[in-house]
């Protein structure tokens, strides 16, 4: 067993042990704190992908500030732990975990079973072949540091539309929450 | 019973699934708690989980459109997550309670 098939699988436990974890705990600072583990180690699993820079965006943009938003609401709250964590009714609660058990068996066998489909050609054939066009534009990219130039060349001029579009998206959100988090009341107004 | 390839070669198969169990883990949150926040957290879990397959397949076809769309999906999350927890603090305000089950009418 070498040392990158072990990582997989640690970091694969670890993620689905803390996702687990998220909605398993009643007291909800410890659900964030699970969630946080998550971000982490979703963080390591980029790292085993080679998209450093991604890796390095997930730790700050998740594992800093949306878990601290998250930490911040839940004091602001004050809540220990809940009354009722989880759905009430026997038959409404089985029915949905029989509809999360088929999508995650459908979702396994069909990427399993699917050797022929186009996940399984994909991984071998197809992957090979589009591998190998962009063979040469990766050489280039060899390395974190060219990789990384290689994201940012290609988020500035093939993706420009996209960026700019989020700048604008950002603008009305964070308009949006300073209006949301100052109405009083709206709808229910006294 | 895997067989040992299973277990010692990784492929783009064990990152899909991965990340197909990670997203329903996610969607078993949504579906099965009943606090605004956790439920905030299980849909941030699903997003995580949608970006484990864009980055895998990014690797595995060599192509760097794959971390763009996770960059882009990633501010869209924090975005998110902004605007659902000033909604969480505008409920909590009206109602003191964060269980859904005491404001699924949404009025007065």
């Amino acid at each position: 067993m070498t040392p990158d098939v072990f990582l997989f699988w640690f970091l694969a436990l670890l993620i689905v042990g803390s996702g687990l974890a998220v909605l398993l705990f009643t007291n909800p600072v410890y659900s964030a704190l699970s969630l946080a583990m998550t971000m982490v180690g979703v963080a390591a699993i980029f790292i085993t992908l080679n998209a450093y820079f991604i890796a390095g965006v997930q730790l700050i943009v998740y594992a800093g500030a949306v878990m601290v938003l998250f930490v911040m609401v839940i004091m602001l709250f004050d809540i220990k732990s809940e009354v009722q964590a989880f759905t009430s009714g026997k038959i409404s609660g089985a029915m949905k975990l029989i509809a999360v058990g088929l999508l995650s068996g459908l979702i396994v066998g069909g990427i399993i079973m699917g050797q022929k489909s186009f996940v399984g050609e994909l991984s071998k054939d197809a992957a090979a072949q589009v591998a190998e066009a962009n063979s040469a534009k990766m050489k280039r990219a060899a390395g974190a540091d060219a990789a990384t130039k290689e994201l940012g060349v290609a988020l500035f001029t093939k993706h420009i539309f996209g960026f700019e579009a989020l700048g604008v998206l950002l603008t009305a959100i964070a308009v949006g929450t300073v209006a949301l988090a100052r109405s009083r009341g709206g709808t229910h107004a006294k | 019973m895997p067989s040992s390839s299973f277990l010692t070669d990784i492929s783009l198969n064990h990152y899909l699934i991965l990340s197909s169990v990670l997203f329903v883990i996610g969607m078993a949150g949504v579906l099965l708690r009943r606090n605004v926040i956790v439920i905030l957290m299980s849909l941030e879990l699903m997003l995580n989980a949608v970006n484990i397959s864009f980055i895998a397949f990014s690797k595995f076809t060599q192509n760097v459109d794959g971390q763009i769309m996770v960059f882009f999906v990633m501010t869209i999350a924090a975005a998110e997550a902004a605007v659902g927890l000033a909604l969480a603090v505008a409920i909590f305000k009206r109602f003191k309670e964060v269980n859904i089950k005491f404001f699924e009418h949404l009025r007065g």
